[in-house]
């Protein structure tokens, strides 16, 4: 019997090619799309799962204060002092390392290069089993000895042997290597693009740090950078939720108050989950959107399946009856349906498979992660979607063709009348939620990005050449040099320093008083360090009084005098109670922040409220001040001439006069596309779902329009034998379909309304025309629908009338 | 072997009610040959519809081999159906998707009997009804008249002991017509029970009894003179 099944199934594919190709095609895609997802979840929920104790290791993140106001959420780091409290206060615990993360210049072999390194607790090593090619996990208990990986040994001394081989940071201090560990598999945080600018090539011992930068071994309450990591290892016995008891409490007891106002509590979260927290960070359910989207894609494959399966069994009510007739139950019929649905599906997880051969190689080259399809691992769970997917979708039109007794069946009543049709339009309105849904929702995302990016441009930002890492003070001391020889090159304008340009994600703030030790009145301003030259590098313009000048005294800040002048923007006016730039020019306000030790800056001039921060920050209130000391990056402003000549030209520049350090240089566009290729990617894989989705039910449509053109082929005829016209006829056939399409925008556009809210909520300069565009998006939905059923409406309207009632 | 008391068979749609049998009395024996006719509409296909058990009765009683089956659910009609009766219908009803061998095949798929079994009696009824050369053909490949043999065939391979045709010749040109007169007037010599819907006088001929309906009535049974 169920060969006889199979047999029969796979001749109605044949006999339907049509139908059978949209079928598999269409349940294909949307469990390809389903398989993707999953795996993707899968994989990014079950990193570091390599490591023998990874099911017993947590890291300790922290909660960005309400009031902080940087546009992050939950932080996967930690300030580096909680670690030694944890390891003090839990005795429970097994043990605690720390990470912290250091830009440094190393000199390997006979390379000098920046590279943001991890200093690491010795205790590390015994929390992650490495493998060990030389060396072993007492690395780096030596405060000279580092760990390198396999592939930055062949890199810079051609083979793994190197035990021993010096490695010098910031031109000065010397190490060696220690350890030589194979690469760290990709999917590993220590590996996350999100957490570090590279992959994991080598570990030094924080004791280090401490000989290089003065850093104290009990840490600091200054540094939330993703790398700094604090890892805690619990015995088998205790797990997360004992452990973050333990973590409340010290949050309670050790956080000093002034940090309380940074983070609102830490928290702790498994090893493996440790390289999503890029996502938490922004406070975007990324994972569960992409499970959830996923799910919603093959929903609509299942419909589109199910409707079209149900319309065309119509087509088959005879053969039921027959079977009826001759003694076959419910039951077998049933059967008889499912295993063809459930042949279908099986065929469609093939091609599935086949798809996502072809894609995975595809997608990991592009993202760099490890994806695979591993068919032992992941056997039960594509059979377990295949047999519910095949027995979901196939089980209205089974239970709908078997239904009629057998002479109802044998008569066709079914096909007769409008039985299913309600359950079908049903069916295309709750498609045409989804994919509409998902298409007003990627507009809107869409829309956003493209306003972050149109708002970006107040900025010239592909004529800002921006050179990093200028804090050592053998660059620092060379500045000015560096400058004149700069603005000396033909098509630079201006060159300005500071200690950040825009859309990097700084956030340092002072705390102020417009009079001295008022404790109660002080409030929070940005705080920007930089030469005079920047705002001509930035054509900021200045609306009351006049730029800092190199030479009036107390312009520059120095550590003689307690007053410093300083320019503000208009927002830092409206805080402090001052009403127009004009009147803020030799106002004074006072900096609390420095060892209690007052000092009075004096406002100068006035600059208009630009949102330094971009991207999804909202506009602050800054301090502008030239101070030295704090300045880290320069800003080459280019116009006109040969791009590349120019940048040459600055690099041979930088070669002469600081031939010790090498130039790090990239345009303004690269530091404000760092955060934006993150919106690009979100929105990219939104679009790439609704796609799929909106291609899905239009197919579906299609289907279906066919299919019922075809049903009422002999109505058409009577219609037109009565006079109908073909417009009056193709008006029918698409009104037909309308109706549901109308009662999903009904639905999916307020849905789409909120969820766009939730995106939009992130930003703080939203679009304006949140509802326009999602109505806009629903018509281009709506149209869509229209011009899929429209082909067949007016195929068959103009056919002659007496071959439509030949039909019969 | 079957009996119909007082039977009415009425539908109903929202407004309209139509009494597509009123009140009839109708009984078979086993081995006869009956004939029912009647113009359109009078009841003729109800009938045998309802003794074929694939159609339900509003009202009435109905023996089939001493057992009234008024009121039987559709699980156990079913299960009676497929034991005892073989159906011919004017238009074959053959499935497209399937060969000949496979459609008769298809009458015996729902009794429990091994595949040797069933292939043996399918190649059977095949060579009785001269079909055999056309297993492996589908039915679009085969003129109307083997089409309808198909369906005999399909209707007796499972030994029932009634078959119940609805105008089997109504299709078909009339040497074919004759030609499946002939097959199942051989059947019933054979012992097979027959009720044929027919509009043909001539083919009505073969019955040992016609019964001739009208507005939902029998008005008049003739007996062949034998």
């Amino acid at each position: 019997m169920f060969w006889n099944n199979l047999k029969i199934a796979l001749r109605n594919l044949r006999k339907n090619k049509l139908f059978a190709f949209i079928n598999i095609a269409g349940l294909a895609l949307g469990l390809a799309i389903y398989v993707f997802g999953g795996l993707l979840v899968n994989y990014e929920r079950t990193h570091d799962l390599f490591f023998e104790n990874a099911h017993r290791t947590y890291t300790i993140g922290s909660i960005a204060a309400a009031d902080l106001d940087v546009g992050v959420d939950r932080m996967g780091s930690t300030f580096s002092a909680v670690g030694p409290i944890v390891e003090a206060e839990v005795s429970d615990v097994e043990l605690v390392a720390r990470t912290i993360s250091r830009e440094m210049l190393i000199t390997m072999g006979a390379e000098s290069f920046y590279q943001q390194l991890r200093f690491a607790d010795p205790e590390l090593l015994q929390i992650f089993d490495f493998d060990y090619l030389h060396g072993d996990a007492s690395a780096l208990n030596d405060p000279s000895g580092i760990l390198v990986t396999e592939s930055t040994a062949m890199k810079y001394f051609g083979n793994t042997d190197v035990l021993g081989k010096v490695i010098t940071m910031d031109n000065e201090f010397e190490f060696y290597i220690s350890a030589v560990v194979r690469d760290i598999p990709q999917n590993s945080h220590f590996n996350s693009l999100f957490i570090m600018e590279s992959d994991l090539e080598i570990l030094a011992p924080i004791q280090a740090l401490g000989r290089i930068r003065d850093y104290d071994m009990a840490g600091e309450w200054d540094n939330l950078s993703l790398g700094n990591m604090t890892y805690v290892m619990l015995p088998e016995t205790l797990g997360q939720q004992w452990l973050q008891a333990q973590i409340d409490g010290i949050y309670e007891r050790q956080v000093p108050e002034d940090k309380k106002e940074v983070i609102a509590g830490l928290f702790v979260k498994p090893l493996a989950e440790a390289n999503l927290a890029i996502w938490d960070m922004l406070g975007l359910p990324v994972i569960s959107v992409v499970s959830l989207l996923s799910l919603l894609v093959l929903l609509v494959a299942c419909v589109n399946y199910t409707n079209l399966a149900t319309a065309q069994s119509l087509g088959r009510s005879r053969e039921v009856g027959m079977r009826k007739t001759m003694g076959a139950e419910r039951g077998q019929l049933l059967t008889q349906f499912l295993v063809e649905s459930l042949t279908i599906t099986a065929i469609a997880m093939l091609v599935a498979i086949a798809m996502l051969e072809l894609v995975i190689p595809l997608f990991n080259s592009s993202t760099g992660k490890v994806l695979t399809l591993d068919y032992l691992s992941t056997l039960p769970w594509l059979l377990a979607t295949t047999i519910v997917v095949g027995l979901v979708a196939g089980a209205y039109p089974a239970w709908l063709i078997t239904r009629a007794s057998p002479i109802d069946a044998l008569r066709d009543v079914a096909r007769k009348g409008r039985k299913g049709s309600r359950v079908r339009a049903f069916m295309i309105g709750a498609q045409f939620t989804i994919s509409a849904f998902m298409l007003s929702l990627v507009t809107v995302v869409f829309m956003q990005n493209e306003k972050v990016k149109e708002s970006s441009y107040i900025f010239p930002r592909s004529e800002v050449y921006i050179l990093g890492r200028m804090s050592p003070d053998e660059i620092s001391g060379r500045l000015d040099t560096l400058r004149h020889e700069l603005e000396a090159l033909p098509n630079v304008d201006h060159v300005g320093y500071s200690s950040q340009v825009p859309y990097e994600q700084n956030n340092t703030q002072i705390d102020i008083t417009m009079t001295p030790g008022d404790e109660a009145g002080k409030f929070r301003i940005h705080y920007l360090a930089m030469t005079p030259e920047f705002l001509d590098a930035y054509d900021i313009p200045v609306l009351a009084g006049r730029n800092l000048s190199r030479d009036v005294s107390n312009d520059e800040r120095s550590d003689e005098s307690e007053v410093v002048n300083v320019l503000v923007n208009e927002l830092a006016l409206e805080k402090m109670g001052i009403t127009s730039p004009q009147d803020a020019v030799n106002q004074r306000f006072y900096d609390l922040d420095e060892e209690n030790s007052l000092r009075e800056m004096v406002i100068v001039g006035v600059v208009p409220t630009q949102n330094i921060t971009g991207l999804f920050n909202t506009e602050k209130p800054w301090v502008y001040m030239y101070r030295a000391k704090h300045l880290r990056t320069g800003s080459v402003r280019i116009t006109g001439g040969n791009m590349m000549d120019t940048i040459a030209a600055i690099e041979d520049t930088w070669d002469r006069v600081i031939p010790e350090y090498p130039i790090q240089g990239r345009f303004l566009d690269e530091v404000f596309d760092e955060v934006y290729n993150i919106l690009k990617l979100l929105n990219g894989a939104l679009a790439g779902f609704a796609g799929v989705a909106l291609a899905l039910a239009l197919i579906g449509l299609f289907g279906l329009a066919a299919f019922m053109a075809a049903q009422r082929t002999r109505e058409i005829g009577i219609r037109k034998v009565l006079g109908a016209n073909s417009l009056q006829v193709a008006r029918l056939l698409v009104w037909q379909f309308s109706k549901p399409v109308l009662w999903a925008l009904v639905i999916a556009l307020p849905l789409a309304y909120i969820a766009s809210k939730t995106y939009l909520d992130f930003f703080a300069e939203r679009i304006d025309a949140q509802v326009v565009i999602l109505l806009a998006s629903g018509l281009v939905a709506v149209l869509l629908a229209w011009g899929t059923v429209a082909g067949h409406a007016i195929r068959i309207s103009r056919a002659s009338p007496i071959l439509a009632l030949r039909y019969e | 072997m079957l009996k119909m008391h007082d039977l009415y068979k009425v539908y109903r749609t929202d407004e309209v009610e139509t009494v597509a049998l009123n009140g009839i009395n109708f009984e078979v024996d086993q081995g006869e040959f009956v004939a029912v006719m009647g113009p359109s509409g009078c009841g003729k296909s109800t009938l045998l519809n309802i003794v074929g058990m694939i159609d339900g009765l509003t009202r009435g009683d109905y023996w089939f081999f001493d057992e009234n089956v008024a009121g039987y659910s559709e699980k156990h009609l079913s299960a009676i159906r497929k034991q005892n009766i073989g159906f011919i219908f004017q238009s074959f009803n053959l499935i497209d998707e399937l060969t000949v061998a496979e459609n008769i095949e298809l009458a015996l798929l729902y009794h429990k009997m091994p595949s040797s079994q069933r292939k043996k009696q399918v190649l059977d009824v095949m060579d009785r009804m001269g079909v055999a050369h056309r297993a492996k053909h589908r039915p679009g490949q085969l003129s109307g008249g083997q089409q309808q043999r198909v369906a005999v065939a399909r209707a007796v391979v499972g030994n029932q002991p009634l078959i119940l045709a609805d105008e089997p010749t109504g299709n078909l040109d009339s040497v074919h017509g004759q030609e499946v007169m002939e097959l199942l007037r051989s059947l019933n010599d054979e012992g097979t029970t027959i009720v044929m819907v027919t509009h043909s006088p001539s083919h009505a001929d073969y019955a040992h009894r016609t019964v001739n309906l009208f507005d939902g009535h029998i008005v008049t049974e003739n007996l062949r003179a034998a």
